[in-house]
């Protein structure tokens, strides 16, 4: 496409070296290795290696028995059906025990276990089938070796092979289980929440727009039927006071009281949660039976005998509440999984777990019945468990958003009830065993507050350090000033709001403190007490929308229009502004309407039981979640992507065009089209701006890309563009106000990129801030763009802080430093500094990839060598040859701190 | 004594080898109840079936717990 008259090419300039991808003196000589490597106990490394083993596993027998019994009761009541369904998925599920587990049990029958839920959606394996089947039978001419011998993908079925089938390039299902996979997803369609969210989504006006939106992935996906739940943190409270037995005994009472009294939907709940307790109670005591058995046929005396405390405890667990701080872990595990296995969960977190289990933990320590290596011993199993915990969804949403992680997150830190430190021994030894047995899960986060003892922040920086990516830093005022404003209308004083943690990766959550009797003393622990987060609006991509403004209305990938053409004429700074605000207003808008329908059909079909029994007060209230059971209810929210790359193309626009007017809006238009020059991602194969391809008419529009690349950019401490950002951030986040979720709440804003900014960068233009067509986007929301950040730490977190943090659910700031800038005691204590200098600025979340960029260079190239990889993302730690190219260039482009 | 590990392999329950499903049966092999081998199982199509004529199932769902399996009857 030829530029317009006076265009760039009259004007050529070398841009060729202006990239910046790191700051201080790069980085030389030999790659750098993180400072400390820790080993976890034998037991833990055995079941690690075995993790690194074991693939991504799909089983039927869940689903299988679940529609089964569905379609046994087709006139009952909707909640006791889906009651019934679950009990008879849970009372079916093979047990399976590995050698050297402490805690056991899992959600599906092996060490990585998962399985379908057509219930929620069954359109992906309706439309795949044919395509399944076909590959089932070419799988055969290949051998399973190819597949379980490969590195790269570390546990991902990428390809189907032998007599396994790869489902959404993750999963493995064998071949025999393929047919019952298809014929149970055809018995779901229509009923399903996909099916008939979607027959009734279409009523609302301009339904037409919405479906653009997703087409054109200015939007990434639905979550009533995708993910209903999760983003949210676990309750404990109820099986550790009562115990199974006392839970199921309560529903019975309660039931009686109310059977046949007004609001009888109270009957069905207590009958529904009883139903599913007695399912739980079964699935324990199959596992309790092979215990036995595997006890009867094991001839080591140790593991004998462990089999057989395997099977005590059980038996026990399966009806009393725990006795001891091994029994408490191990029902706050199998509580985790029953609530992952009613529904398609990411982000279920355990919160504040070193809080709720230090009464046991403490008990057990004055007796003398445990010492710290058996403790830490024990928290390695139980990371090992968490690590193993997949989510069987599609690839878009496994790939795309959760880079196949499911971010539970387990908090430390924070302040107690009573307004004091809260932070605890057992809690020092979570952080320990995060460094000793380094695995993705749980993923931890530390709730930084002035109150914390220097020993346990000095413990968090040392686990920072080893560069596992966590504990993220977040703070602990902030959080609580956005809950009592969020939540303050349903109740919520600044007491309650101590008990927050982190839901998912970054997701603030609102808590409850429960008081845990034990020994008749009172414990105040802090567990969930809200449903699901990111739930409503997700995710909008902000660069793209800028994209169909500047293109009115028009997405110039696919040639088709999303929104009517805006009529603004764009001949002013504002112009465009006032543009944009008109779409995202009228993007949030339609897509409230329809996930409110989609989750409407959720609590309909498939409401939450497990998750309810959990949460208060949905047991006093008789109400599930999905009927304003919980305390707090006002979780829907809207969640954005890349504003920082929104921001940095508004900057460039207000100034190349309107200010210093040194390129016209037609120009950029064409420029974007040309992608100023360059193959497309997709093309070159690289991800960020390093290593790109020019084409042969590069030289047209060099002159307009070193424009943009060179306009101001957020991150740098430059009040033209950090006012921009500021500018955006407080429309965005009062906007958000307006709008009324299903349970008639008022929105709040959410921000963290999760993985999405890898497949809506790839589906975005060229974008005015330099940015190249396919590429991936800056991560988090405040993080600056890879390369952009060239003035220094501090600068970076004075643009990072231009706002008011307390306004949104999160913010996400996420850095990469060399590990020789933080080494030994004195970088410790720098590095501590530096993190304090941003909390205490009011920023919500930092987090850090210590690591030498030149080494995920290497694993890139060489992924068998580098199994154990860690990396941080955006909110979550995941191993490295599990993620995607897109996002493995992003984290190498990131900028490096050399120095600090 | 299979104890499956994920979709193309196991572990031998009694003495921790690794196996995969594929393997020849060993001197240990014991049938575990699946509906392929339950009285009331027919078949009803490539790698679909029937539970006591009615319910649709599939031939290797396991079947430890479900209280109406029954072993087929050898001759």
């Amino acid at each position: 496409m030829a530029p317009d008259k006076n265009s760039p090419k009259d004007h050529p300039v070398d841009v060729s070296s202006r990239t910046f991808n790191f700051y201080g003196k790069p980085a030389s000589g030999e790659i750098a290795s993180r400072e400390i490597s820790k080993e976890p106990s034998p037991r833990a490394k055995k079941l690690r290696d075995l993790y690194f083993d074991a693939k991504s596993s799909a089983s039927m027998e869940f689903p299988y028995w679940y529609t089964r019994r569905w379609e046994e009761l087709p006139g009952e009541i909707p909640i006791i059906r889906r009651a019934e369904a679950l009990k008879s998925g849970f009372e079916h599920l093979t047990p399976v025990i590995y050698p050297g587990e402490l805690l056991v049990m899992g959600k599906a029958g092996y060490f990585r276990g998962s399985y379908p839920m057509p219930w929620l959606s069954e359109a992906y394996f309706m439309a795949s089938g044919d395509k399944l089947y076909r590959e089932a039978l070419e799988s055969g001419k290949l051998t399973a070796d190819t597949v379980t011998t490969m590195g790269k993908g570390g546990g991902n079925v990428t390809q189907s092979a032998g007599n396994v089938v790869s489902i959404a390039g993750k999963f493995g299902l064998r071949k025999e289980e393929l047919p019952i996979l298809i014929e149970t997803a055809r018995k779901w369609k229509d009923q399903s929440v996909d099916d008939v969210g979607h027959k009734y989504e279409q009523m609302v006006p301009g339904y037409h727009e919405k479906e653009m939106l997703m087409r054109s992935v200015i939007c990434m996906f639905d979550s009533g039927y995708t993910l209903p739940q999760g983003r949210e943190v676990l309750n404990y409270y109820y099986p550790l006071q009562y115990g199974i037995s006392g839970i199921i005994g309560y529903c019975r009472e309660q039931a009686n009281a109310v059977a046949g009294y007004p609001e009888m939907d109270r009957l069905y709940f207590y009958k529904a949660v009883s139903l599913v307790m007695e399912g739980i109670r079964q699935w324990i005591l199959n596992y309790a039976e092979e215990a036995r058995f595997l006890a009867s046929i094991e001839q080591d005396e140790n593991q004998k005998r462990e089999y057989q405390e395997i099977e005590k405890r059980l038996l026990h667990l399966a009806d009393h509440p725990p006795r001891d701080f091994h029994d408490a872990t191990q029902l706050v595990w199998i509580f985790h999984i029953a609530v992952l296995n009613e529904d398609a969960i990411s982000g279920l977190s355990p919160g504040r777990l070193g809080q709720v289990l230090y009464p046991y933990w403490k008990r057990d320590i004055q007796k003398g019945k445990l010492d710290h290596p058996q403790t830490l011993e024990l928290l390695e199993c139980l990371r090992m468990k968490f690590t193993s915990i997949d989510c069987f969804a599609s690839m878009g949403v496994v790939g795309g958003v959760l880079s196949g992680n499911t971010f539970n997150n387990l908090c430390v830190g924070g302040i107690t009830k009573d307004g004091n430190q809260a932070s605890n021994e057992l809690e020092m030894l979570i952080l320990e065993a995060g460094m000793t047995c380094a695995t993705p899960q749980p993923t931890l986060s530390l709730l930084y507050d002035e109150k914390l003892p220097e020993e346990f922040l000095l413990k968090g920086v040392e686990c920072t350090k080893i560069g596992t990516g966590y504990p993220a830093w977040i703070n602990n005022q902030v959080a609580m000033q956005f809950l009592v404003e969020n939540y303050g209308p349903e109740g919520m004083t600044v007491e309650e709001a101590r008990a927050w943690a982190i839901g998912g990766c970054l997701e603030t959550s609102p808590g409850s403190w429960m008081p845990l009797t034990l020994d008749d003393e009172i414990h105040w622990i802090p567990g969930g007490s809200g449903p699901a987060t990111s739930v409503g609006v997700h995710f909008v991509s902000l660069p793209k929308l800028l994209e169909v403004v500047l293109f009115d209305g028009m997405d110039m990938r696919t040639g088709q229009r999303v929104f009517p053409a805006h009529g603004f004429p764009l001949d002013t700074y504002e112009s465009i502004w006032n543009a944009f605000k008109h779409y995202f207003h009228r993007a949030v808008e339609v897509l409230t309407l329809t996930n409110n329908i989609q989750h409407d059909a959720w609590r309909k079909i498939s409401p939450s039981l497990v998750n309810s029994m959990l949460k208060p007060d949905c047991l006093k209230k008789g109400k599930d979640i999905g009927q304003l059971g919980s305390r707090y209810n006002a979780t829907f929210n809207i969640e954005i992507c890349a504003a920082v790359n929104l921001v940095n193309s508004l900057a460039a626009l207000k100034k190349n065009v309107f200010e210093e007017k040194k390129v016209t809006l037609d120009e950029y238009r064409k420029a974007i089209l040309a992608n100023f020059g360059h193959k497309t991602a997709q093309e070159s194969g690289s991800y960020s701006l390093l290593d790109q391809v020019k084409t042969a008419d590069y030289d047209t529009w060099k002159k307009i890309h070193k424009l943009s690349l060179e306009a101001p950019k957020f991150g740098n401490d430059d009040p033209y563009v950090d006012k921009i950002f500021g500018e955006w951030q407080t429309w965005f986040c009062n906007m958000t106000h307006e709008f009324r979720s299903l349970y008639d709440k008022p929105m709040y804003a959410c921000q963290i990129s999760v993985s999405t900014h890898a497949p809506m960068g790839a589906v975005t233009l060229a974008s005015p801030d330099g940015r190249l067509a396919g590429t991936t986007f800056a991560d988090g929301s405040v993080s600056a763009y890879p390369g952009s950040d060239r003035n220094g730490p501090y600068a970076l977190f004075q643009s990072a802080t231009c706002w008011d943090h307390a306004r949104s659910q999160n913010s996400q700031l996420n850095m990469k430093i060399h590990p020789s800038a933080i080494q030994g005691r004195e970088g410790a204590r720098k590095f501590l500094d530096l993190i304090r200098a941003y909390l205490r600025k009011g920023g919500f979340h930092v987090q850090f990839n210590v690591v030498d960029s030149r080494m995920l260079k290497n694993a890139q190239q060489q992924p068998d060598k580098y199994r154990d990889l860690m990396v941080r993302v955006a909110g979550f730690t995941q191993y490295w040859v599990e993620l995607g190219k897109q996002i493995q260039d992003e984290v190498i482009a990131r900028t490096e701190y050399e120095e600090l | 004594m299979y104890l499956p590990v994920d979709v193309f392999k196991g572990l031998c329950k009694k003495q921790k080898t690794g196996i995969r499903p594929e393997d020849p049966q060993c001197d240990l092999f014991e049938k575990m109840p699946k509906c392929k081998f339950c009285a009331m199982y027919t078949e009803d199509g490539k790698d679909i079936g029937k539970c006591n004529m009615k319910a649709m199932t599939y031939p290797d769902l396991p079947a430890l717990h479900c209280t109406a399996f029954q072993w087929i009857q050898q001759n």
